[in-house]
């Protein structure tokens, strides 16, 4: 198993859509996927788990896999919360 | 006949008969014999096929302008497949030997408690996108005929749609051009449904708590979405009262329709610009049936929400600004070169996600690389879309606007790279028109620095949804402080006021784009500021042109120049709406009906 800690940047935390991009990342992937905030436990490759982390910014987060791809699955994972979940800007 | 009183979300009238659509029946458990469970979880199943099917074509269709639901309906797509919902409600169906509604109810209780618990009131809201997901399976486990367009297929012309809650994706699915009108016991303001009622001119009211119990199928109702009332089987007499105010508000609307067509002149005959953002191309449609001087604001980006990176040369994008410029002729059209960063450039295929990520995160994000940068940085990809835009040129007007741009050596660096690209096409045996360049002015640093700027360029332009965001450091889509994120900000209006002075000395044009022109209040200020050209988005045209029509040019450099003393935003607000209420002309019979004005901010 790879596990790794997280901290969740972006300023709405973990809303709808960053939720789905986690799963649907998470889901690109054999291994099972898990996120783990405080005692509470969740399957990540579920939206309404990750919803229901409740991790606003700043919420400290271990992504864990297990599995054949298992470290590509935390890299990716991890990558993706670490970027804010690409929520950049983009104005006029 | 019976009143009852909601929130009037979109204005207009509407009569007719009552069709009810109630999402939230009683849920009855009943016992299920050991040898049918099996069917009972074939239905949870089919109910999950149905109701993917159906939100997959809701995402594909998602009405116009109406963008942002898409992600809402990705969400839902995953909410079925997910293992806390129906897989739980087949396990209580196997454990329990009860029927599949039961089961589905239980499984979303047990939820709606968890998040009922969640602090963060955002994420706690979501429990409204799982009941909108429960309420669709609910309805697909019906018998057949279930749901979907088919719903309301037989529905007469002009019907009412009265429901206990509208959610988005019923709402996504209902045939408009059937109904007048609707009513629902929950929503807002701000509910998305209560948008699309707006996007759509149907007259709405939400929040009137019971009348989808009080209302009878197919009886005589009256919507009025103007004073948020809805009547229940009116007398006669009262019809013929609601009839005359109906026809009046019709007139007014009509009246507020010819100032499409008409220019966009002050009183004391000042003539301002009104052109239009564009975002697709098919937003041209709306723009020039708007009566749009132009495109003031292509933002090109939005052509990687459809074509991958990769296949975007210069070919495909020459085409797309081609087909843009032909049509906006002999009216100008000024494209912006990509706002974009890096993982928006490599998140493809993810389209769909990107689109939405863009328009979502518009004002947010880090101050990293993306925009002139980007494009600096990767300067292959830059030439060639500098190469597709000025052949492009050869069709119509086209003006060329870097975006992002905080100091005066990325204007330069950009136009070295605009000669290179010039150069590759000489080389290549074409013509190389002359396209006039400008710079958005977003970042404060290049705002106090206009005059800078102005010599070098051939016109600026104004962004100023970032340039607010950025000089007060605030980021708006964060609620603890969006309330801190404001337009009349002193610092602004010294800020657009510093910009104006400058171009002005140079004799450089200078235009605004962002939601602060379309904001009825704000612009005629705008217009005291000395700006004489904005650009929009293209549904807030026809009103931007009644407000420049009403005032005087001179009243407001008056106005402009007593709030630019002014210490505090409330302060100027109340003195700026004080003024505008003397200034506007009072409505005849035939003109607009007084609308309260958008006193935004104002209690």
């Amino acid at each position: 198993m790879t596990s790794r800690s997280v901290t969740i940047r972006n300023q709405l935390g973990m809303h709808a859509r960053a939720a789905a991009r986690f799963v649907h990342t998470a889901s690109a992937f054999a291994s099972q996927v898990w996120v783990t905030r405080g005692e509470k436990v969740m399957d990540g490759k579920s939206i309404l788990g990750i919803l229901l982390l409740a991790a606003g910014q700043g919420a400290l987060l271990t992504i864990s896999a297990d599995g054949l791809d298992e470290r590509a699955a935390v890299e990716a994972l991890a990558a993706l919360v670490d970027s804010g979940f690409g929520e950049m800007s983009c104005n006029g | 006949m019976q009143r009852l009183s909601g929130i009037g979300v979109s204005p207009g009238i509407a009569i007719g008969r009552a069709v009810l659509l109630r999402q939230h029946p009683l849920v009855v458990r009943f016992p299920v014999k050991a040898g049918r469970v099996d069917d009972e979880v074939a239905r949870l199943e089919r109910a999950r096929r149905l109701s993917e099917e159906q939100l997959r074509e809701i995402r594909a269709h998602v009405a116009r302008g109406a963008r942002e639901l898409e992600h809402l309906f990705d969400a839902q797509i995953l909410m079925l497949q997910d293992p806390m919902l129906l897989s739980r409600a087949i396990e209580v169906v196997r454990r329990e030997h009860v029927n599949a509604e039961w089961a589905l109810q239980r499984a979303f209780e047990l939820l709606s408690e968890i998040f009922d618990e969640i602090a963060d009131p955002y994420l706690r809201e979501r429990r409204g996108d799982i009941a909108d997901v429960v309420g669709r399976l609910r309805m697909n486990l019906g018998y057949g005929r279930a749901a979907g367009r088919d719903l309301f297929r037989d529905v007469e012309d002009g019907s009412l749609l009265v429901a206990d809650e509208l959610t988005p994706s019923m709402a996504a699915q209902v045939d408009w051009t059937k109904f007048g009108g609707f009513a629902s016991d929950t929503g807002s303001r701000t509910y998305h449904t209560a948008i699309l009622a707006r996007s759509l001119h149907v007259p709405a009211i939400v929040g009137l708590s019971e009348a989808s119990a009080q209302v009878r199928p197919g009886s005589l109702v009256v919507i009025d979405g103007s004073a948020g009332e809805l009547l229940i089987e009116p007398t006669d007499e009262e019809i013929e009262g609601v009839r005359a105010r109906a026809e009046r508000w019709a007139r007014a609307q009509r009246s507020r329709e010819q100032y499409r067509s008409m220019p966009a002149v002050t009183l004391d005959g000042v003539a301002i610009s009104i052109q239009a953002n564009v975002e697709l191309p098919d937003d041209l449609l709306v723009a020039q049936e708007y009566g749009a001087d132009g495109v003031g604001l292509y933002r090109s980006e939005f052509l990687l929400a459809t074509i991958p990176p990769d296949a975007l040369n210069e070919d495909v994008q020459f085409e797309a600004y081609r087909s843009m410029v032909e049509r906006m002729a002999p009216a100008p059209v000024a494209v912006r070169t990509f706002d974009v960063d890096e993982e928006q450039l490599a998140s493809w295929p993810r389209g769909l996600e990107w689109e939405t990520t863009a328009s979502a995160a518009r004002s947010r994000g880090p101050l990293g690389l993306r925009a002139i940068r980007l494009s600096l940085a990767r300067r292959d990809m830059f030439r060639t879309q500098l190469r597709a835009v000025l052949r492009a040129a050869r069709h119509g007007r086209v003006r060329l606007i870097f975006p992002f741009v905080s100091g005066i050596e990325e204007l330069r660096e950009a136009k070295v790279v605009l000669k290179e690209a010039a150069d590759e096409l000489a080389g290549r045996g074409e013509p190389v028109p002359q396209v006039p360049v400008g710079v958005m002015l977003e970042i404060p640093s290049a705002a106090v620095t206009t005059d800078l700027f102005a010599r070098e360029v051939d016109f600026l332009s104004i962004g100023t949804n970032d340039l607010i965001q950025y000089s007060l450091a605030v980021d708006r889509t964060d609620a603890r402080v969006s309330r801190l994120y404001e337009p009349l900000h002193p610092a602004v209006l010294r800020t657009l006021r510093l910009i104006v002075h400058a171009a002005a000395r140079h004799g450089t044009p200078v235009s605004l784009c962002g939601e602060m022109a379309s904001d009825p209040v704000l612009l005629p200020l705008l217009v005291g500021l000395g700006l004489r050209e904005f650009s929009m988005s293209p549904s807030a045209i026809p009103v931007a042109k009644q407000v420049i029509r009403q005032v005087r040019a001179d009243t407001m450099a008056r106005v402009a120049r007593a709030v630019l003393r002014m210490a505090t935003v409330a302060e100027i607000e109340r003195f700026l709406l004080a003024s505008l209420g003397d200034a506007a002309p009072q409505p005849s019979d035939d003109g607009p009906p007084p609308e309260p004005q958008p006193a935004k901010g104002a209690p």
